[in-house]
């Protein structure tokens, strides 16, 4: 046992987790490859996730996020970083509907035509974005009472 | 004499020398990045995900792969296909609840997902990359997990929608990345279970003077503009309103406009005002096909052919039920029509068999086959009327199939054959 830690820096425990991981994962290769086209697919979906979240969309969003915070003032950052972290995360959900990717095949599915997702999707982002900046001022008022009271 | 060879300039790995860039533990400056942090959004998505596989993992099961042509072509006879058990058919919602829950708690766990991969991605670029064997192998573990929660994330949010941007099967593909997913998420949570308790308990400064290998707290942070209670707001608030994009379209009724930025939530709907999961104009067949000409046939020990006037004139019973598709939405309506076990009995069937339904389109779920509890069920019906009217063409004229706890795409519509099969005993 002390021989595993020292030569393989892990415990038993560790061992059998990762060595159980790599066999579920070579079974759902096989599941995979019953479809010789398919599966090439696959992985290229499988690898795109990893590379473009984390080498692509997250320094993104990080330097949009900086850019934006070094022209606002210190105390009106939160105010602005919160809604948009809402609005942004509802928009990566379910941007396929809001513009209109998936719409044709959702107008053969149902027989029904709907438009205005984008529009619903601002209005909700312009909701948010007034109930943070009336937090805004709300938060400016007790803050300046209490340094009156002071 | 010989020359020295020029020797090739090996990049050294200097375990205590990063390189510049995201491999420094100062270039990561967020103050709000820290084990707590972490270990609350990974307690959140402890709960929510074994939720969201294991309802994923009924909805397999539900779709009953082993039976007929169920499976779409899959072969269901490797290592990761087991069933545990058929499917109940009872009570009639339970799948439009396991489904609705998986797709709804599925869209409000995504934006904690990302934030807990924000939280953490300075792991990503830990020096040195590899510290031993156990290290290398916990990190494609982890390549395994991230990759695995986006593939399927991505490909659930993306087929809810419609939009098919993947060229393979979805239900394949989703199936299978399920168990990369579930057991690189089984190893993350036996290795990190520790951790995530340390975290929770031990105080933040302590952790920091411990300096702990890899600890997310940044040695040069950057002044706070937000605090983690903010942060967590917002990824909250984001959830919060997935969740009802879910809940909207699961629940239906009143509740259906909540989910105002999802194909299911329109406001606009099918012929007699509830939803279509298929129209016929999309089959492209002519009308022809499910006019007079159409006949029912129904197999079993004897075959029968039946006009829709004689199918109308056999007992009959009304029942609410639901349409569940697996995309999370469902809609409730009250059917009536004929029992398939009176058509069971009228080709001299009587004990426990499968059902067989062909619909006279072709495509993809043109038939269906039930398991012998929906089948045995007196609700499972062929039904031809619906909310009191005939049933449009678009909702399966002359007669569709419908049943209490049946996946949307297995009640078949335009139905022209039937076949009950006798289980061996």
């Amino acid at each position: 046992m002390k021989l595993l830690r020292q030569r393989y820096g892990g415990g038993p425990g560790q061992l059998l987790a990762t060595i159980a991981c790599f066999a579920i994962a070579g079974a759902a290769v096989v599941g995979w490859s019953q479809r010789h086209k398919d599966f090439e697919a696959v992985l290229i979906w499988f690898a795109a996730a990893i590379v473009l979240h984390d080498l692509v969309l997250l320094p993104l969003y990080s330097l949009l996020d900086r850019v934006t915070v070094a022209r606002l003032p210190a105390q009106a950052a939160a105010y602005v970083r919160v809604p948009a972290l809402i609005c942004g995360l509802v928009l990566l959900a379910v941007f396929p509907t809001v513009l209109g990717f998936g719409a044709h095949t959702a107008q053969h599915a149902s027989g029904v035509t709907e438009h205005g997702y984008l529009a619903r999707w601002l209005a909700l982002t312009g909701v948010v974005f007034l109930i943070s900046g009336l937090a805004y001022v709300i938060s400016g008022r007790r803050s300046e009472s209490a340094s009156v009271a002071e | 004499m010989s020359r020295p060879r020029p020797r090739l300039p090996i990049p050294k790995i200097d375990p205590d020398r990063p390189p510049p860039g995201p491999f420094q533990p100062g270039f990561w400056r967020s103050p709000l990045r820290s084990p707590r942090l972490t270990a609350i959004l990974g307690l959140v998505l402890l709960v929510g995900l074994p939720v969201v596989a294991i309802t994923g993992l009924l909805s397999n099961d539900a779709y009953q792969p082993g039976l007929g042509g169920n499976a779409l072509g899959r072969d269901t006879g490797g290592p990761l296909d087991f069933y545990l058990f058929g499917w109940p058919s009872s009570p009639s919602w339970l799948y439009a609840f396991t489904q609705g829950l998986h797709v709804t708690l599925g869209l409000a766990l995504f934006p904690v997902v990302l934030a807990k991969l924000w939280s953490v991605i300075p792991k990503l670029f830990e020096w040195p990359p590899v510290r031993s064997p156990a290290h290398a192998l916990e990190r494609a573990t982890l390549a395994l997990l991230v990759g695995g929660a986006l593939f399927e994330f991505v490909t659930g949010i993306l087929n809810i929608q419609y939009w098919y941007a993947f060229k393979f099967s979805f239900t394949q593909a989703h199936y299978y990345g399920a168990w990369v997913f579930i057991g690189a998420l089984i190893a993350h949570v036996t290795i990190k279970l520790g951790t995530l308790r340390r975290s929770l308990t031990t105080r933040e400064d302590v952790i920091a003077a411990a300096g702990e290998h890899g600890s997310l707290i940044s040695p040069n942070p950057a002044r706070a503009t937000m605090s983690r209670r903010a942060l967590l707001t917002g990824v909250g608030g984001a959830s919060a309103i997935l969740f009802l994009q879910g809940v909207g379209q699961s629940v239906g009724g009143p509740l259906r406009g909540l989910a105002f930025l999802l194909p299911r939530g329109r406001t606009k709907t099918g012929p007699l005002g509830f939803q279509v999961n298929k129209t016929w104009a999309s089959n492209g067949l002519p009308v022809s096909v499910v006019s007079d000409s159409w006949r029912l046939t129904v197999t079993g020990r004897t075959t029968v052919r039946l006009t829709r006037e004689q199918l109308m004139a056999m007992p009959h019973c009304t029942h609410s039920l639901p349409i569940a598709c697996v995309e999370g939405w469902s809609t409730t309506q009250h059917w009536t029509g004929v029992p398939v076990t009176e058509l069971a009995k009228l080709v001299g069937i009587t004990g426990p068999a499968t059902l067989t339904s062909v619909s006279v389109e072709k495509s993809n779920y043109g038939s269906a086959t039930l398991g012998h509890e929906q089948v045995s069920n007196g609700r499972t019906i062929l039904a031809y009327a619906v909310n009191g009217r005939p049933l449009p063409l678009d909702h399966g004229y002359p007669a569709r199939v419908i049943g209490p706890a049946i996946p949307g795409v297995h009640c078949t519509k335009w139905v022209s054959e039937m076949h009950f099969t006798e289980l061996s005993t």
